[in-house]
C-alpha cells in the first residue's frame, strides 16, 4: 500500500498521499479519520466520536465516514497501473550549430545543440559562465529536436523528451541534471526546487516568492547591490538536510526595471537582450555576485514579496497555511515520502511573511534587519 | 498571494467538498477542504523568473 503522511500546520492538517502526490489540507480531526480509514482501523469508534463531538445522527456519521473512504482515502492510496515509460532512443546528431563550455561552479559542461530554439533555452541564464571551448569538460548535455519535440541526452543517455507545450520542464530538467552533477547529489537527495529568489547573509537566506509582476528578480538584484548575495534566483535547490544550495543562472530583469537598476548595474545599458516571443517579453541578465558555492544555507524565513507603487512600506506575518497554498502548487517537491516529510517539517517552522513596498530604502534596511533580528 | 483576485480564483479551484450533509452543516464543514499539486516535474519559467516592477 502506497505511504501517506500527516502534519500539523496551523488550524489544519496537511496529507500527502505518495500515490497521487497531492496535499489535502484538512481538518485536524478529519485527517486522523481519514489516518485511522487508511490504516483500517474500526469505523465504529470513529463513527461514536463524529457523532458524540458534531451532535450528528449514527446515519449520518456513517455516511460521512464512506464519503472520506470514497473520496478521500481510496482514490489517494488505490494500487496505481504502472505505465511503461516510452522513452525511445534516436540517433544522436554528428554536427552541432551550437557547442558551448560553462563552468559552473567546479563542473565544466559541454552543451551541443541542433538549433537556435535549443540554444535560447538553455545559453541565457548561464551565458555568463560560458568558458572557453579548449578546455576539458567534465560533463555532456546533448540537445536536438524529433519534429516537434525536443530530447535531451547526458553523457549520450537519453534523459528525456518534451513536446513544446511541457518545453518548461525540459529547462527544469536541464537545470535539475546540473544541479545533481555540482553537487553530486542525486535527484533523491533534493528536498524540492523551489520558484522563488533566494538572497544569504552570511550563512542565512530568505526565500523570496511572488507571481509574475511582483517584482522579486528587482528586488533580489537591488538587495544584491546593497551587500547581500544572491544564492539562486528562480530555481532554488534545497536538499534533505534543507538546506539552501546555491545556483548561479543569472537573474532575469524585465525592460521595466531598467531605470531603477541601471544605477548599480551599469552594465545593464550593453547587456545581451533575449526576447522570449512566446512570453511576448524581453529580458536581459545579471549575473549573481555570489561566488561561494561551498557555503549551505539555513533557511530563516519565506517572504512573499511584491512592488506596489500604492503602498510604501508594509510587512505582516502570514500563516504556515496561506503560505503553503501558494508554495506547493509553484513548487517542485521530491516524491520520496521521507523527503516529503522532511519538507514538512520544514516547512511547518518556517516563518512566513507579506511584504509590499514601493519604498526600495525601507525594503532594504528591513530585510536587513529581518536576517539580523527576525521580524 | 500578491492579488486578491488571483487568490480568490486559485482558492476557488482548490476547494473541494466531500459532500453536502443538509441541515448537519458541522459536517459539511468538516469535509470542506483544499487540494494541492506540486509540480510534476521540475520546471523553469523562461525569461519571466519573477519578472520586474
Amino acid at each position: 500500500m502506497s505511504l501517506m503522511i500527516v502534519k500539523k500546520m496551523d488550524k489544519k492538517s496537511a496529507v500527502w498521499f505518495e500515490r497521487s502526490n497531492q496535499y489535502l489540507m484538512l481538518d485536524p480531526f478529519v485527517a486522523s479519520a481519514v489516518e485511522r480509514i487508511y490504516n483500517q482501523e474500526n469505523n465504529e469508534d470513529l463513527a461514536l466520536e463524529l457523532m458524540n463531538k458534531h451532535h450528528v445522527p449514527r446515519e449520518k456519521a456513517m455516511d460521512f465516514i464512506s464519503d472520506l473512504k470514497e473520496k478521500l482515502v481510496f482514490p489517494n492510496t488505490a494500487p496505481k497501473r504502472v505505465v511503461q515509460s516510452d522513452l525511445k532512443k534516436h540517433e544522436i546528431p554528428d554536427k552541432f550549430a551550437f557547442t558551448t563550455y560553462y563552468q559552473i561552479h567546479s563542473k565544466v559542461f559541454k552543451v551541443e545543440c541542433t538549433t537556435e530554439f535549443e540554444y535560447s533555452l538553455t545559453h541565457p541564464k548561464i551565458a555568463h559562465l560560458e568558458v572557453s571551448n579548449e578546455c576539458d569538460f567534465d560533463h555532456t548535455a546533448t540537445i536536438f529536436s524529433n519534429g516537434k519535440t525536443t530530447l535531451l541526452y547526458l553523457e549520450n543517455e537519453l534523459t528525456g523528451s518534451w513536446s513544446r507545450e511541457e518545453i518548461h520542464y525540459f529547462e527544469g530538467k536541464f537545470l535539475m541534471k546540473i544541479i545533481e552533477y555540482i553537487y553530486e547529489k542525486p535527484e533523491d537527495n533534493w528536498m524540492g526546487v523551489f520558484h522563488a529568489s533566494a538572497l544569504s547573509y552570511k550563512k542565512d537566506t530568505i526565500l523570496f516568492l511572488g507571481g509574475s509582476g511582483s517584482g522579486k528578480s528587482t528586488s533580489l538584484a537591488l538587495l544584491q547591490a546593497h551587500g547581500f548575495h544572491c544564492v539562486a534566483d528562480d530555481f532554488v535547490p534545497i536538499d534533505n538536510d534543507q538546506l539552501v544550495h546555491s545556483f548561479p543562472a543569472g537573474i532575469s530583469i524585465k525592460e521595466n526595471s531598467l531605470e531603477t537598476l541601471l544605477p548599480y548595474y551599469p552594465t545593464l545599458r550593453s547587456a545581451a537582450e533575449y526576447h522570449y516571443e512566446r512570453l511576448n517579453k524581453t529580458v536581459r541578465y545579471i549575473p549573481p555576485k555570489n561566488t561561494d558555492y561551498n557555503t549551505r544555507y539555513q533557511c530563516k524565513a519565506l517572504i512573499f514579496i511584491k512592488y506596489d507603487k500604492h503602498i510604501d512600506f508594509e510587512i505582516k506575518p502570514i500563516s504556515n497555511m496561506d503560505a503553503f497554498e501558494y508554495l506547493v502548487p509553484d513548487s517542485w517537491i521530491s516524491q520520496n515520502a521521507n523527503n516529503v516529510a522532511v519538507f514538512l517539517e520544514w516547512f511547518s517552522l518556517l516563518p512566513c511573511y507579506q511584504l509590499n513596498y514601493s519604498n526600495n530604502e525601507k525594503m532594504i534596511a528591513k530585510v536587513g534587519r529581518l536576517f539580523k533580528n527576525g521580524l | 498571494m500578491n492579488d486578491k483576485n488571483e487568490k480568490n480564483i486559485s482558492r476557488k479551484d482548490a476547494l473541494k467538498k466531500i459532500g453536502n450533509y443538509g441541515k448537519y452543516a458541522a459536517l459539511t464543514a468538516l469535509g470542506t477542504y483544499m487540494i494541492l499539486h506540486p509540480k510534476k516535474a521540475q520546471a523553469s519559467s523562461p525569461g519571466a523568473p519573477g519578472d520586474g516592477f
